[in-house]
């Protein structure tokens, strides 16, 4: 099962195509919520083509402010109104001091930061009375770590007894970025936590940096670290394409979601529907 | 539930530095990388305020949009988590300062606030009415589309492109803001007093043609004549087909 991120650049296009066929599609609520008129029709017409799975932009559950229940109680209201199968966010924060910054910012590697967002996912997982998913998300840079990476993700979601969502291409790129080995990190996560892969393209800006753009089509490398991944994981999860710029004809997003199709074919010899 | 001093304030001191672009040393940072998180997060909010405000953008020189745009997410904390949502938040913070780009272009604000309200209009929730598109203008009762916004501007920034408005223009202006229920389009109409006062009285609800001009003469103090009876009709009839009145009050 793979599915697209559900894009208003090419939604009609979408909604139209008979080659065109993701399993699913994900959007992010913050995008949906209180839009009416035009969008919201398209919206509704792919809701009763696909199923809908979502991933989260602003909660920012990695900030330092206080929790907004008005805008959780929106998204509890939209994953129902919706039928979401899964709702995810990403570990990072994307609101600080009070002002939302529209970007996914890192949170310092910290055992005051695993505390303190472990207690937050809670607190999200209980007022939306179901497990979330959470993202690894890309960096260029740690701040002031005192942890590595993979102990404050791994400790995050032993506190918290949230889901993994694991963006495989946001592995590949922190490991190139910090000089790390993408499969033996990989082989630290608890595997039996992943609900939902993400994979994606990204862009090399320059000999030491590449920033996930999910703007460019998925390289081989990124493919054959999901491979290592689907092989990892023996078992079978959602699987989504990004492609949020430089859209292409459909065609050749088919041809991504068909060879990440065929790749879980390949590795899952007897594919089993299990969520974590 | 407070994070500790420590964390708290590195994540403080990145989210200062993505939103004035004044770096103060973080412990553990990569300097030469930190600078991606400034541009990618002003990147998106200078995208989304000019895809909200492409006539602003347009009016204002480069050095100006910049320094506005620099400004506003530099002083400003945005409130909205709905990023599409963000830009409204622009014209409330010039709305009530001194400011030298509202001295040099009066109009400003109101040009703002009209592709403000292009936006939402085009975005908000459906207002659900109640109609049928099968009627008769002489005797049915006529419903006014729910998605619309009346307003009124001293400057005709609807009218002319902002650079050909002068200080001359100031006046009294007023428009009426709608969005077609069938494809979602927001349109306006330029409107004079008289045909304000008829869709404020339709805001209260559904009127027949007569009892709307009869209402509207009245309060204008104006002797009903054939010639006010033809430009009513021709503004309904329009309207009628514009959408701007959607239609007909059910008789069910």
């Amino acid at each position: 099962m793979v599915g697209i991120g559900f894009r208003k650049d090419f939604a009609t296009t979408l909604l139209q195509s008979p080659s065109f066929n993701p399993a699913f599609i994900e959007v992010a609520p913050e995008n949906w919520i209180g839009v009416g008129g035009y969008w919201k029709k398209l919206f509704n017409q792919a809701l009763e083509k696909y199923p809908l799975y979502t991933h989260g932009l602003s909660l920012s559950v990695g900030s330092p402010d206080e929790l907004d229940l008005n805008f959780l109680q929106k998204v509890k209201t939209f994953l129902r109104d919706t039928n979401a199968q899964i709702y995810s966010e990403h570990l990072s924060y994307s609101k600080c001091d009070n002002a939302h910054l529209y970007d996914l910012l890192p949170i310092p590697f910290t055992a005051e930061a695993v505390r303190h967002v472990s207690r937050r996912i809670r607190q999200v997982q209980d007022f939306l009375e179901r497990k979330i998913a959470i993202e690894i998300v890309s960096y260029y840079t740690p701040v002031a770590p005192e942890l590595t990476e993979i102990a404050f993700i791994n400790a995050i979601l032993e506190e918290a007894g949230c889901n993994l969502l694991l963006d495989v291409n946001n592995v590949y790129v922190n490991g190139f970025n910090h000089q790390y080995d993408a499969k033996a990190f990989i082989d630290q996560l608890p595997m039996d936590k992943v609900a939902y892969i993400h994979m994606a393209g990204h862009e090399k800006v320059s000999d030491d940096l590449i920033i996930d753009t999910h703007g460019e089509a998925i390289i081989d490398p990124v493919y054959d670290l999901f491979a290592y991944t689907i092989q990892r994981l023996d078992r079978d999860v959602p699987v989504l394409l990004e492609r949020d710029f430089n859209i292409p004809e459909l065609d050749e997003l088919q041809q991504e979601i068909n060879r990440l199709q065929q790749i879980k074919n390949v590795h899952l010899k007897n594919p089993r529907y299990a969520t974590a | 539930m407070q994070l500790p001093e420590t964390t708290h304030q590195h994540q403080s001191a990145l989210a200062d530095y993505c939103r004035t672009g004044k770096y103060s040393a973080i412990p553990g940072v990569r300097e030469q990388h930190v600078t991606q998180y400034r541009r990618l997060v002003y990147n998106v909010v200078d995208d989304m305020l000019q895809s909200a405000y492409p006539l602003t953008h347009h009016l204002l020189t480069t050095r100006e949009w910049n320094a506005l745009v620099q400004e506003f997410f530099s002083n400003h904390p945005c409130q909205s988590p709905q990023v599409w949502y963000m830009p409204k938040e622009l014209f409330e913070y010039l709305s009530p300062k001194e400011h030298k780009l509202k001295n040099k272009y009066p109009f400003l604000l109101e040009l703002l606030w009209l592709e403000w309200l292009e936006v939402e209009l085009f975005m908000m929730e459906d207002r659900p009415a109640a109609y049928t598109t099968i009627g008769d203008i002489s005797t049915d009762e006529l419903v006014l589309n729910p998605e619309h916004h009346l307003q009124q501007f001293q400057y005709p920034v609807h009218l002319k492109t902002a650079k050909q408005l002068t200080p001359a223009d100031k006046g009294g202006y007023f428009l009426v803001l709608f969005r077609k229920p069938d494809s979602g389009e927001v349109n306006f109409i330029n409107l004079s007093p008289a045909l304000v006062a008829m869709l404020e009285i339709l805001q209260e609800g559904p009127q027949t043609m007569d009892a709307l001009i009869r209402q509207c003469c009245a309060a204008w103090q104006l002797q009903l004549s054939p010639e006010i009876q033809a430009a009513a009709h021709a503004f309904i009839t329009q309207s009628l087909d514009n959408r701007l009145i959607i239609g007909f009050k059910s008789k069910h």
